[in-house]
């Protein structure tokens, strides 16, 4: 059996951490001559949010794709519950995206279904025989959650960038999945309506006792959610520790994603 | 070192062929092996009957009324305009034969292909250009769903059963729009009319054009849903995959079209 790890929070409460539910090591990956990543590192261990620093373009988002098996990767090691998603069978690959919630930085609402059919597609999907009445309990149980119901009948050209945030975290949580996976949630938004999605994603976390890997650049987000930062520079896990701990390093590097911050 | 050792060096003609033809040659491989991964997902469970049946909804009965406008105008332009020709050689009573002949063998099936490749070539381009710049598709492929079989396989099949079927009843209406020119015209009934269209036409009118329209349809499909899956970032590159799979599919209709009165003239069904 692993160990758990603990951490103090502010409060002075000892938080403790399960196994580790991903273990990224060496992980490597290029499109052409662009090393996106080049040696990375991270592990996350289970009920943990761990938010990912770096600036456009440096990879994060690769990193997420590589964890869910959007991209395969070129070395390294990446397990995810214990199995290397480069040599799961497409059969095992669905089963282990079945407990993975993916947040996509567009969203990504299918504009020719309805809300309640977003939210219904994939349960149909990962082929969990439900009732009409079961799905249906779970779509309005998952809409509620997120402060949507009303919008249950609406096409998602109707809705806001806020509404569609949190439609798209809706959809990921129907499966009540053990890992989340947001691309940049707070992208885009009005700085009220980011820190609504931020406390939600966070309530969200509690609420299913999921563990998150969060990609973004919003250090405000970052402040609310994380657990843990990991900062990526040049395709590597740069620097990592609590938010606090990070804001005190004096590396320039990364001490320029903490000047705005207060 | 040698920059290139040889063993992955292109073959000379390659190299000493011109960029653009060598792009045309590399996009018509890219096509085909689109085409023949549509076989082998379609011919594998499981099947998206559902996807499906809507998609023939969408394509089929939501043409029905710019493919039905089109071959009445047709049927009757052409009618009028072929008359007083027949008029001047005193052979105006072959005149639904003449025009019977040349919708149902030719100027049907292509002009509603190349109709529906506007409408349902542009439409299946942008809708999956659209997808794959806002992420749906990944969004699929996380949700357990073979996006390519969802989306694409379900697409091509519907073009292709929809097509034939908007042909046949584009014919109908092109021969009533025919009638009605020549009723304007002059007395005939409705009855000595299609008598007259029928009595001059042969199985070996319809079934051609009937089988070829089934490869026009494919071709619509395929072309949509490759230029659509395959769409660069951005809506420059949505829009560019609208434009090129109309483009292409109605190019391909005129190719195809080509091919089929070789075939047809081969078996001496001309």
């Amino acid at each position: 059996m692993e160990a758990t790890a603990q951490e103090k929070t502010k409060s002075g409460a000892v938080r403790e951490y399960g196994e580790p539910i991903i273990e990224i090591a060496h992980l490597q990956k290029s499109f052409g001559s662009n090393h996106v990543l080049t040696d990375f590192n991270l592990s996350i261990r289970r009920g943990e949010n761990v938010v990912v620093l770096g600036k456009s373009g440096c990879g994060k988002s690769v990193l997420i794709k590589c964890i869910v098996g959007l991209l395969s990767y070129d070395a390294g090691s990446l397990k995810v519950f214990g199995k290397e998603i480069n040599q799961l069978k497409q059969k095992e690959l669905d089963e282990l995206r079945a407990r993975i919630g993916f947040v996509f930085q567009s969203s990504a609402l299918y504009d020719s279904m309805t809300v309640r059919e977003n939210l219904e597609f994939p349960l149909r999907r990962h082929g969990k025989h439900k009732s009409k009445e079961e799905v249906n309990r779970l779509v309005e149980e998952t809409l509620e959650n997120v402060g949507l119901l009303h919008a249950i009948d609406l096409m998602p050209v109707e809705l806001s960038g806020g509404m569609r945030k949190r439609i798209g975290l809706a959809r990921s949580l129907i499966l009540k999945p053990e890992i989340m996976l947001y691309d940049e949630p707070t992208t885009g938004l009005d700085p009220i309506t980011a820190e609504e999605i931020s406390k939600l994603m966070l309530a969200m976390q509690q609420k299913y006792n999921t563990s998150s890997i969060i990609i973004s650049h919003d250090m405000h987000c970052a402040q609310l959610t994380a657990n843990r930062l990991a900062v990526m520079i040049d395709g590597i896990n740069y620097a990592q520790g609590t938010f606090d701990e990070l804001k005190k390093v004096t590396d320039p590097k990364v001490h320029a994603f903490f000047l705005n911050s207060h | 070192m040698p920059q290139n050792s040889g063993k992955n060096a292109a073959p000379f003609w390659i190299s000493a062929m011109p960029a653009g033809l060598k792009d045309f040659l590399l996009e018509v491989g890219d096509t085909s092996r689109f085409a023949g991964r549509f076989f082998r997902e379609f011919l594998f469970p499981p099947y998206e009957l559902r996807e499906v049946i809507r998609q023939c909804f969408e394509i089929g009965y939501r043409s029905l009324p710019l493919v039905g406008l089109t071959a009445f105008i047709i049927g009757l332009v052409l009618t009028l305009q072929s008359r007083p020709t027949l008029v001047e050689f005193g052979a105006e009573s072959w005149l639904p034969a003449m025009v019977g002949i040349s919708i149902i063998r030719e100027i049907g099936p292509v002009i509603i292909a190349l109709i529906c490749a506007g409408k349902i070539g542009s439409r299946i381009g942008a809708e999956l250009g659209s997808m794959k710049v806002t992420e749906q598709i990944d969004a699929m492929e996380v949700s357990g769903t073979n996006p390519f079989k969802y989306i694409v396989v379900s697409r091509i099949i519907a073009t292709t059963l929809m097509i034939p079927l908007l042909v046949i009843i584009g014919d109908a209406i092109a021969l009533y729009g025919s009638f009605l020119a020549v009723k304007f015209k002059g007395e005939v009934s409705f009855t000595l009319f299609f008598h007259q269209v029928f009595h001059s036409t042969e199985f070996s009118d319809f079934i051609p054009a009937f089988i070829k329209s089934f490869f026009f349809g494919f071709a619509i499909g395929v072309i949509g849903c490759y230029k659509g899956y395959n769409s660069k970032k951005g809506t420059e590159g949505v829009g560019e995959s609208a434009n090129s799979a109309v483009v292409v599919s109605s190019l391909l209709i005129f190719i195809l079209d080509l091919i089929a009165v070789q075939i047809t003239e081969f078996f001496g069904y001309i």
